[in-house]
């Protein structure tokens, strides 16, 4: 296991030099001389060739990959073109509200995904009718699950806010969790109600692709010997679905949340612009509209590595639950 | 992708992973009857023949141009409009049916270029073997470990938006699951004894590759680019709603949705309408697409 473990982790710091790497070449594909965009029209050549010499930008692309590379390492990911902070501080003002909006995701996207495995593997009735209700779910954009709820919930039912993180305005921070430390129960709730319709949102897509997989997983393992002789012994038919089958069926299911992951990273950035909420994918998509390259940046390299290392650790996780996969090529 | 989305068909290259996995595990899916494939598949690939067939030929007929002001902005659905006027007052069922053609256009070129490319590195890297194999599929799986949709978002960003710079990054990253796909499949056939015999009949490594071992890679090819349309129209129109696309007037569902956003609560149809021509997008190529899977495994 610990061989298994260190050659994961080699794997892992090649993938986020390669992380850098990549970002890194796109950031010198910008078409405009950061330099001279810097200084302004009307400097003069000298000037240029001066700041330059200064910012490194006369250097081999290798020593400047390096630079990068430290500048990074040290947490500096240059200034917001649009807010003219440092694109640090503000990814750490906006994270909050996301990491609140990711985890009430991912509870919904756990709940859900059991119910419909269970559902649909257990051969209940209307099963069959509910894969034509998955596929059409799963057909439907981010944005389109977004519209339809404001309109339903918001716009014609009047129960659910429609953007923002609390009644009293914009937030930053841990909102909730905060409220949940100090007790402040009607504040708690206030959240939880501005949190529902985003958060379900960005669930539905996942909670779909889960459940499907779940469900063909399920059924694959109910048909193993180990299974016909639970019930041979009598235990009920709940019981072996959930001690005996559901424990085998979980290796697919745990791939299938390392891949939704980069997919829920992106749903973030629509749900977030349509309901207003303060965070990263907000912070990102204005970004996108105000040509603020520097955030653009920061914002694919943290959540990049985000991404990179959680699945990382679900590949060890999947590993954890079925050891016959360390020795798998 | 994406920004996108979610299951098997609705996401990018993650869920690929898993349709490949769920395609070899079970190549003769028996159905009751005997059937080749179901009966809502066979409707989806009608449908969707029927679908490219009126998109390709229809919009020279409609009554009014996409980028016509032609009415009163905001005109609720009627007889004259039937999905309404948006805030420019222009047609929206005009604008919906361009971009439904754009859309789904764009994803076939995405999806074109990805079996292009995949494909070649899949391919040198199959008929190679050793040290080139080792070195091509090391960088397949570094692609593939890397957030696809967040690194489009960044090379658009850099590129500026534009529908083609979107397509140029859609197409950097969406080649490495092609390039398993057809490395897989001429690694299996290139020991095969009638590869062998065209060696040595003399026949040049080119013409072998191309002729007598791309072809086995065709069915599997055809199989995953059906089942990944979808992931593609998906993204493609997330990135065109985060302002990523051609910027107005051009018709992208994407773009129309998001304009459409500010007008949400007094007229709801000018969000709705384009929103809606991606669902059914995305919905029939995910049907038909497990249609063209059924039909390949039957044969």
């Amino acid at each position: 296991m610990a061989r298994f473990l260190a050659g994961r982790l080699v794997a892992l710091i090649f993938i986020l030099l390669a992380l850098t790497l990549a970002v890194f070449v796109i950031d010198a594909a910008v078409p405009t001389d950061p330099v001279a965009a810097n200084l302004g029209a009307g400097a003069s050549q000298t000037l240029i060739r001066a700041a330059r010499h200064a910012l490194g930008y006369d250097q081999p692309i290798y020593i400047q990959y390096y630079r990068f590379l430290g500048r990074i390492l040290h947490g500096d990911l240059g200034t917001s073109l649009r807010t003219h902070n440092s694109v640090a501080a503000d990814l750490a003002q906006f994270a909050p509200a996301t990491v609140e909006l990711a985890l009430a995701s991912m509870i919904l996207i756990s709940g859900l995904a059991l119910l419909l495995g269970l559902w649909s593997a257990s051969g209940a009735t209307g099963a069959t009718a509910i894969r034509f209700v998955l596929v059409s779910l799963a057909s439907a954009p981010t944005f389109f699950f977004a519209i339809v709820l404001v309109l339903v919930f918001y716009s014609w039912l009047g129960l659910l806010p429609a953007s923002g993180r609390t009644t009293a305005g914009t937030a930053t921070g841990f909102v909730m969790t905060h409220d949940l430390w100090r007790g402040d129960l009607v504040g708690w709730l206030d959240g939880l109600r501005h949190i529902l319709l985003p958060a379900v949102v960005v669930a539905l897509g996942p909670a779909v692709a889960i459940g499907r997989v779940l469900r063909g997983s399920l059924v694959d393992a109910m048909a193993q010997d180990h299974i016909k002789t639970a019930r041979s012994k009598g235990i009920s038919d709940s019981a072996v679905l959930l001690r005996h089958a559901l424990r085998n069926a979980l290796t697919p299911v745990l791939a299938m949340v390392g891949l939704q992951l980069g997919l829920v990273l992106t749903g973030v950035i629509v749900v977030e612009t349509v309901f207003a909420w303060p965070g990263l994918g907000l912070y990102t998509s204005e970004a996108l509209v105000n040509s603020d390259f520097p955030a653009v940046i920061g914002v694919t390299l943290v959540l990049g590595a985000v991404y990179v290392v959680i699945n990382a650790a679900v590949d060890v996780l999947q590993v954890v639950a079925d050891p016959r996969l360390r020795d798998r090529p | 992708m994406t920004a996108l989305a979610s299951p098997p068909e609705q996401q990018p290259a993650g869920s690929l992973q898993l349709l490949r996995r769920r395609y070899r595990s079970r190549p003769h899916r028996n159905r009751p009857g005997g059937e080749a494939i179901g009966k809502a598949e066979r409707a989806a690939l009608v449908f969707a023949a029927v679908l490219v067939i009126l998109l390709v030929a229809v919009p020279p007929f409609l009554p009014y141009s996409p980028a016509d002001m032609i009415d009163v902005p905001l005109t609720p659905p009627s007889w004259a409009h039937p999905f309404g006027t948006d805030d420019l007052g222009r047609d929206l069922l005009s604008r919906v049916v361009y971009g439904m053609r754009t859309s789904l256009a764009s994803s076939i070129l995405v999806v074109a270029s990805g079996i292009v490319v995949g494909g070649l590195i899949g391919l040198v890297a199959g008929m190679a073997g050793g040290w080139v194999d080792a070195v091509l599929m090391r960088l397949t799986d570094l692609f593939l470990a890397l957030p696809g949709p967040l690194l489009v978002l960044a090379i658009v960003a850099a590129l500026g938006a534009s529908l083609t710079h979107t397509l140029i990054g859609v197409a950097v990253v969406w080649w490495p699951w092609y390039a398993r796909v057809v490395r897989g499949q001429v690694r299996a056939t290139v020991g095969m004894a009638y590869v062998e015999t065209a060696r040595l009949v003399g026949l040049g490594r080119v013409r072998v590759a191309l002729h007598h071992v791309l072809p086995s890679a065709f069915g599997p090819l055809i199989v995953t680019a059906s089942l990944d349309l979808g992931n593609v129209i998906l993204l493609l129109a997330s990135l065109s709603f985060l302002g990523l696309g051609t910027p107005d007037p051009a018709a992208e569902l994407g773009e129309m949705t998001a304009r459409g956003l500010t007008y949400l609560l007094t007229n709801w149809w000018v969000a709705v309408m384009p929103a809606a021509a991606v669902l059914l997008l995305t919905f029939i190529a995910n049907f038909a697409g497990d249609g063209v899977r059924d039909l390949m495994e039957r044969r």
